[in-house]
């Protein structure tokens, strides 16, 4: 271990020391990005999202605490009026001048079934909160995403998802829910009651109205083994196909310039508790910004590093209750695009994102994340009908994200991807009424929810509007 | 994309003075012992603040760890409030709470910062 160190160290060392006239140009690079003034002119405060690229100066908050004020915010506040979870999505979705609403007040259990292992849930819990929770009254989500901070309602809305072949997104285990609207009205749901707004508002990107509480069908509480371990990337895109036959959770983590991947299994067990140790990942992370800094423009140096780096490394296991081990924390903000493909053309799609990365971008350093989710049925899920490979691509927060639109997106849509509708894409309405067979019926459903376009910012027009 | 993803950790790991592990956890239990007196304050945080002011993993500043806000707080209140508000670095603008005023935004620093006086 210590003469790998050395080697990393010192090769690493010897480039600083070449690259020595580029330590201004890094500097620059490192700057953080500017941020809009606190105050707007009419002194209304910022609003950012998670990653810094979306702001806004709503002219009213509201946080209700309870269904009543919930539909009164939605009738009578200035608008349009946008939910916010915990403001992760790359999408304008947030964005407003009118009213920014927050279900922060309206959140935790309100209800159980033991033996049908539902529970109900006020949509505005947080994830993180919601998973011990549930583990309180026996149950979890099986599947969760990588990220716990975002609120549920926020979640379900923009179709958010884990990873494994047998397991659907978050809102294919929906079974009901009561979405208020801006109609005024609160309307209870599931598939016999109201069955099209059950099926095309369980993915609703809160164009809809606003989703009061969910009930969703969860499993029982299990411990889970999560390992993760090194490999050669290019094995792990060949095994692929069995890994996701073999396993309950898995994804990997494809890194760029390196022919290396990090492969994530997740499989219930009887082994005694092993806690996960402190959280490593935002140093990798920016390890490998490092490495990008002092031998991106030496493509051979960069990944004989990585490739030595990894040599012999053991794997790292974690044994816990799912709800400890699935998501992660994110202390290194990024932006990302990410599209849901047909299972089949997942690995082809990915070789050739690898490949237009490696020869145009030498600048990326965020792994790339492929992940397995089941098909469902709701209207405007990007999993409508069919199991998908999602490929995640990042770009670090301080670092020009234009590639994914003029780089990754073109491939990612040729193979026949949806994009993930809080993360960035170009789609517009024509785009969407092309790949899922239902968005004209989701569209009319949402007029009839909200005529007037109360919930419409200027993104959201685009989704939802025809031209 | 856990900790054996890459050996640079451990060359990090390696190369770097490593804070004193009790300390860290001790810092880190009382961090988690504590919360704003005021309901509607301690609900913001319980929402927000909390969920990476209680985690060593997120590098944020503990709430209560003195030494680790010391050099923040030297900044000034009109700094912090800009960098919460905005965002810098690891720190997500607004600090996720999105119902926050600028006052709520203030004595919740003051609080983590164990300035509440």
């Amino acid at each position: 271990m210590v003469s790998r160190r050395a080697v990393v160290a010192g090769a690493v060392g010897a480039s600083v020391a070449a690259a020595g006239g580029a330590v201004g140009y890094r500097a620059w690079r490192d700057r953080e990005p500017a941020s809009p003034p606190v105050h707007d002119s009419e002194g209304r405060l910022l609003w950012r999202n998670w990653s810094g690229i979306q702001s806004a100066y709503p002219s009213e908050r509201a946080a209700p605490d309870s269904e009543d004020a919930l539909v009164g915010v939605l009738k009578s506040a200035p608008h349009p009026i946008r939910p916010v979870g915990a403001g992760h999505s790359f999408t304008a979705l947030v964005p407003t001048g009118g009213t920014l609403l927050t279900l922060d007040r309206m959140s935790g259990v309100i209800d159980h079934d033991g033996a049908k292992l539902h529970a109900t849930v006020r949509a505005g819990t947080r994830l993180g909160d919601l998973g011990p929770a549930l583990a309180a009254i026996g149950q979890e989500m099986p599947n969760l995403p990588d990220i716990n901070k975002q609120s549920l309602g926020g979640a379900l809305g923009t179709g958010t998802h884990g990873t494994g072949r047998a397991f659907k997104a978050m809102h294919g285990e929906v079974t009901a829910f009561r979405i208020a609207t801006p109609r005024g009205d609160v309307i209870a749901c599931d598939r016999t009651t109201n069955a099209d707004v059950f099926h095309a508002a369980r993915v609703n990107l809160g164009a809809f109205g606003v989703i009061s509480e969910v009930t969703i069908q969860n499993r029982p509480l299990k411990r889970v083994l999560k390992r993760t371990t090194g490999r050669q990337l290019g094995e792990v895109i060949e095994e692929w196909p069995s890994l996701i036959s073999q396993h309950r959770n898995v994804e990997f983590y494809a890194i760029p310039f390196t022919g290396l991947a990090a492969l994530i299994t997740v499989d219930e067990t009887d082994k005694p508790v092993s806690p996960r140790g402190p959280d490593t990942d935002a140093d990798a992370v920016m390890e490998l910004k490092a490495l990008r800094d002092v031998a991106g423009f030496l493509p051979a140096v960069r990944r004989g590093l990585a490739q030595s780096a990894f040599k012999d490394l053991p794997p790292d296991e974690a044994v816990d209750e799912g709800w400890k081990l699935l998501s992660n924390e994110r202390p290194v903000r990024f932006n990302e695009m990410e599209y849901h493909l047909p299972l089949e053309r997942q690995m082809v799609a990915l070789r050739e994102v690898i490949a237009a990365i490696e020869k145009h971008r030498a600048d990326v350093f965020f792994p790339i994340e492929a992940r397995v989710i089941d098909g469902d049925d709701a209207w405007l899920s990007p999993f409508h009908d069919r199991v998908c490979g999602s490929i995640a691509v990042h770009a670090y927060y301080k670092d020009d994200y234009s590639f994914l639109f003029d780089l990754v997106e073109p491939i990612l849509r040729r193979h026949g991807g949806r994009p993930h509708w809080g993360k960035l894409h170009s789609l517009k309405y024509a785009d969407f009424a092309t790949l899922y067979p239902r968005f004209r019926d989701a569209v009319a459903v949402r007029e009839m929810l909200d005529p007037e376009g109360r919930m419409l910012n200027d993104h959201l027009r685009t989704v939802f509007h025809n031209g | 994309m856990k900790r054996t993803i890459l050996a640079f950790v451990v060359f990090v790991a390696a190369c770097s003075p490593a804070a004193p592990k009790r300390t860290a956890e001790e810092a880190a239990a009382y961090a988690l012992s504590i919360k704003p007196t005021d309901a509607r304050l301690g609900d913001l945080y319980a929402q927000s603040c909390r969920t990476c002011h209680t985690v060593a993993d997120t590098g944020a500043p503990l709430t209560g760890d003195a030494a680790s806000w010391a050099p923040r707080w030297k900044k000034g209140m009109p700094a912090l409030l800009s960098s919460t508000v905005g965002g810098l670095n690891g720190m997500p603008a607004g600090g996720q709470c999105f119902s926050c005023t600028p006052k709520d935004y203030e004595a919740l620093i003051r609080f983590m910062a164990g300035h509440e006086s």
